[in-house]
Parts: C-alpha cells; sequence; structure tokens
C-alpha cells in the first residue's frame, strides 16, 4: 500500500492546477453562503412570528440545530449531487485519454494501490468541502449555544455522504476515456441513489402501489443516501447508518477496482 | 570476464501468444534477449509488435505461453518483472499538467526508487535526456521531440536492467529522430564500468535498426519470421530492407495456399 499516498498527492496537485477545483470550491462557497444566509433569515422571521402570536411553546421548541443547521446541511447535501461529479469526472478517466493508465499498470503497484489512492484523493477534496460547509454552522457558536453533538454529527454526514459520491463517481470515472461521460453518468447514478429512489418510495406509499410490498420499500429506503443522511442530521449516529456508507463505499470500489482491471481481460 | 558462467537472458519470452477472440494478434513468439544486447524488435505496422512489448511489461496478459524478465516470471512474480523495466509505450504516459521534474520525480516514486535516492535518480536521468534546461517546464508547453524525451527519462529513472521502447521516433521531425535515436545508442553504452543495459527497440524503420541495433527480430502476421545479428544478416542476405521485403511480400504467395 506504499504508493497510494503518491498517486493521491498527484491526483490532488493536479486538482489544484486545473481550474476544476477551484471553481467546485468557488461555487461551493458561494452556495454554502447563500443558503446559510436563507437559512437565518428564514429562522428569524420563524422567530419574530412565534413572538407576535406571543407562542411561548413553540418558541421554546424553537433550537439552532433543527431548525437552521439540519436545513443548511441538507441544502448542501442537496448541491453535493451536482458538485462531486465534477470533481470525480477526471480520477480515471483522465488517466486512459493521457495514456497514463500503461504507466500505472505498468509500474510494481497494485491495482488496488491506483483504486484506492484515487479515492484518498477525492476524499480529501470532499474534506475540504466538508470544512468550508461546517465553517457557517461554526459561526453560530459565536452568536448562540447549539449543540456540539448534533451540529458533529450533521456535519459527519455531509462528510459521508460525500465520500460515498467519490465512490460512486470514481467507478463512473472508470468505465470511460470521457471526462463528460463521468460527469453525467455519475449525475444519473447520484440522482438515482440521492434523490430518484427516495422519492419513489414516498409516492410509491402515497399511492398505496407499493403497499404490501414492505420488504421492497425497505430494500429502496435502505439503498437511498437520504434517509441515513437525515437520521444523521437529527444527531443520531447509529452503527446501521455507518454500515450503510461503508458498504456502499466498499462495494463501489471493488466495482471500480473490477473496471480498472478489465483493461487487461481484452 | 566474459564468458564465465551462462547468464541468465535479460529477455526470455517463450511460446507468448495473445488472442482476441477468433483474431490471433501474437502467435507463439518465442525469443530470448541476452544481458546487454541492443535488439530491434521489426515488422509491418500490425505485426504484433506492440502486443508482443505490452504482454512483456505487463500491460496486457498472455493468452498463452511465458516470459521472464530479468529472472522474473511476469505471472508468477509480476511486481518483479515490472520493477526491472523501463517502458516507453509508443504514446509516451504523460501529464500534460506536471512539470518535467515533478512528473519524473512522481515515477520515480511509482517504481520504488527509495526517497533519499530520488532527487539523485530524477536529476541524473533528465541529465541524460538532455532535459536538465527544461525541468521546470510544464509537459504541455514542451514540443513532440522533447515530450518524447521525458518519455525516455520516466523509462530509465530507475535504472532497470530492461528498457523497452515501442517505436520511439514515430511522428518526429528528422532531426528530433536524430536526437532521441543518439540518445538511446548512448544509453545502451556501457558507463564507468557498468553492465549496460538490454534494449528492446520496436521500430519498423530500417535504418534505425541498422544505427542501434546488434541483432534484428522480425515478426510477420504475429509470428517470428527471422532472429539473426545485425552483420551476419547483411553478410549473407544483402541488405534489412531486401530480407524485410522478402519476408512480408510472402503474403500474396502464401494467400492462395491458405485458402486452398
Amino acid at each position: 500500500m506504499k504508493h497510494v499516498g503518491a498517486i493521491a498527492g498527484r491526483e490532488l496537485r493536479s486538482f489544484f492546477t486545473s481550474s476544476v477545483a477551484y471553481v467546485v470550491l468557488a461555487l461551493w462557497a458561494l452556495l454554502a453562503a447563500t443558503f446559510f444566509l436563507a437559512s437565518v433569515i428564514a429562522f428569524d422571521s420563524e422567530v419574530s412570528r412565534l413572538q407576535q402570536f406571543g407562542a411561548v411553546e413553540q418558541l421554546e421548541l424553537l433550537n439552532l440545530n433543527d431548525h437552521l443547521i439540519g436545513s443548511f446541511l441538507f441544502s448542501m447535501w442537496f448541491l453535493s449531487i451536482f458538485a462531486f461529479p465534477a470533481i470525480t469526472m477526471g480520477l480515471f478517466a483522465a488517466e486512459r485519454a493521457n495514456g497514463t493508465e500503461e504507466l500505472l499498470l505498468t509500474s510494481p503497484l497494485t491495482i488496488w494501490e491506483i483504486v484506492l489512492g484515487k479515492f484518498v484523493a477525492g476524499g480529501t477534496f470532499a474534506a475540504v468541502m466538508t470544512a468550508v460547509a461546517a465553517f457557517f454552522p461554526g459561526m453560530l457558536f459565536a452568536y448562540g449555544d447549539p449543540e456540539v453533538g448534533k451540529t458533529l454529527a450533521g456535519v459527519l454526514a455531509l462528510f459521508l455522504v460525500s465520500l460515498t459520491y467519490v465512490a460512486i463517481g470514481g467507478f463512473a470515472s472508470s468505465l470511460t476515456r470521457n471526462q463528460l461521460v463521468a460527469f453525467l453518468v455519475t449525475l444519473g447514478l447520484l440522482f438515482l441513489v440521492g434523490l430518484m429512489i427516495p422519492q419513489l418510495v414516498v409516492f410509491g406509499l402515497a399511492s398505496d402501489a407499493l403497499s404490501g410490498q414492505s420488504a421492497l420499500v425497505e430494500v429502496m429506503r435502505w439503498i437511498g443516501t437520504g434517509d441515513h443522511f437525515e437520521r444523521m442530521l437529527t444527531g443520531l449516529v447509529e452503527s446501521r447508518d455507518l454500515v450503510y456508507f461503508g458498504v456502499v463505499i466498499a462495494g463501489f470500489l471493488l466495482l471500480t477496482k473490477t473496471a480498472v482491471e478489465s483493461v487487461r481481460w481484452r | 570476464m566474459g564468458g564465465m558462467s551462462a547468464p541468465a537472458a535479460a529477455i526470455e519470452a517463450r511460446g507468448l501468444s495473445k488472442r482476441y477472440g477468433d483474431i490471433v494478434a501474437v502467435d507463439g513468439i518465442s525469443f530470448e534477449v541476452g544481458k546487454g544486447e541492443v535488439v530491434g524488435f521489426l515488422g509491418p505496422n500490425g505485426a504484433g509488435k506492440t502486443t508482443t512489448l505490452r504482454m512483456l511489461t505487463g500491460f496486457l496478459p498472455a493468452s498463452d505461453g511465458s516470459a521472464r524478465i530479468a529472472g522474473h516470471d511476469i505471472f508468477s512474480a509480476p511486481l518483479d518483472a515490472r520493477r526491472s523495466v523501463g517502458y516507453l509505450p509508443e504514446l509516451p504516459p504523460l501529464y500534460p499538467e506536471m512539470t518535467v521534474e515533478s512528473y519524473v520525480s512522481y515515477v520515480a516514486s511509482l517504481k520504488e526508487v527509495a526517497r533519499a535516492e530520488r532527487r539523485d535518480a530524477v536529476a541524473h536521468a533528465l541529465e541524460r535526456c538532455g532535459l536538465a534546461d527544461v525541468r521546470s517546464r510544464v509537459i504541455r508547453d514542451l514540443s513532440k521531440g522533447f515530450r518524447q524525451r521525458v518519455g525516455l527519462a520516466q523509462a530509465i529513472v530507475h535504472d532497470p536492467p530492461v528498457l523497452v521502447f515501442d517505436e520511439p521516433t514515430v511522428g518526429l521531425d528528422p532531426i528530433q529522430i536524430r536526437e532521441i535515436r543518439g540518445l538511446i545508442a548512448d544509453l545502451a553504452a556501457p558507463r564507468h564500468g557498468e553492465q549496460r543495459q538490454t534494449v528492446l527497440l520496436s521500430t519498423h524503420i530500417l535504418p534505425e535498426v541498422s544505427a542501434i541495433c546488434s541483432r534484428v527480430i522480425l515478426i510477420h502476421r504475429g509470428r517470428k519470421a527471422l532472429d539473426q545479428p545485425l552483420d551476419s544478416l547483411l553478410s549473407e542476405q544483402g541488405s534489412l530492407e531486401e530480407v524485410f521485403s522478402r519476408v512480408t511480400s510472402g503474403d500474396e504467395a502464401e494467400l492462395p495456399e491458405a485458402n486452398a
């Protein structure tokens, strides 16, 4: 595993010598600021509305975590569905297009080292993005008293979802030499896993189409990232959700390894 | 000091074959390249040169047969075999956004040059390939000839016993071709008493062979058609051009036979 660092380091340097990293980070920070401002304004108007009606009980229930930080992190998760395809599209596709795949596969390293090196690079970038997003709720600690545990659980949830999307995007990138194709396939997969499957469950339950299909509903609900993410936003860090992220990441890394190796089968 | 004991061959191929479905790209090729030899791997386009080199370097698995690189079997000890090769593929494997020096240094780390020796190894490779002056240039901005030199530098940076070059002068202008040939001849030359490196060089350009190589392996339609030292070949069979056209023009004569 000694080459993982070299591969990850080169990948990160190439992120930052190309403009993609800066464009994605700038947009991410800008939209984070916008969403955060929107969340603050919504929270503020809710407070004044409740004060107007003298609803003391509801005011006591209102808190920064559930009514501000949660909705902000939820927006960032939604945004990540669009951001991560741009970050991961080049991971493997660029190696194919450059012909450097031939360098990697004729060097004394294993395919796992290549796949993990790429994942570490994407994961490091995901950590930077999570840190940028976490900065905004972090500011609230200077002005109010959000719960530390709940806030950290939410930030951890965003990071785990990001890592999952890096693994999925890396897999899409390993299927092609064309970065645009990798981008679109990743976007499609993230829509499916992030949004469509959970929505199908909701619609299915509402229209009774899925009634009596409880096993199917449970499976679909499990596959979607939304359920796990939202549960962690409420401050619950449960092993079943951690297992979900671990299983999906490991599964896609395994698929990626197989795809990289498949050059040798042709 | 030669002739003490027969040293293991640097490259040893035994019945190497590559099939893609029904298409046979390489059909049971066997040959040996001794330590320090510079061998031209010759054949018309599509003869199976690149496929054979890709099997030897570990990029493609062979469908059949076996091979050893510096004594390491490419199947049972693939990492050791790959460690012993410096390989310049037909398309030099470059990252256009990197600088020359950081690229060669990255390859050195992939090829397991110890961290303490990496700086010297990189400087030495850049020096030998005439890249010292462009070390901090971005590869994207280099001319094709210089990019080919960077490709050579990454192949030699870990000082491997075996060098494999796939059509290293293709697409270059005549001056660049002369420079690259000079470089390869220089790489193969012994330096301060060390064992010279073994070079297997694929090409379809005949003067290249006579300029650099001591032996010729000619392959045609995936099979070995000829394997002879260059000087005896020239004295027995005339010019390389004649041999080449005799072997490859067998096509027309053989085809009706095969159909019959």
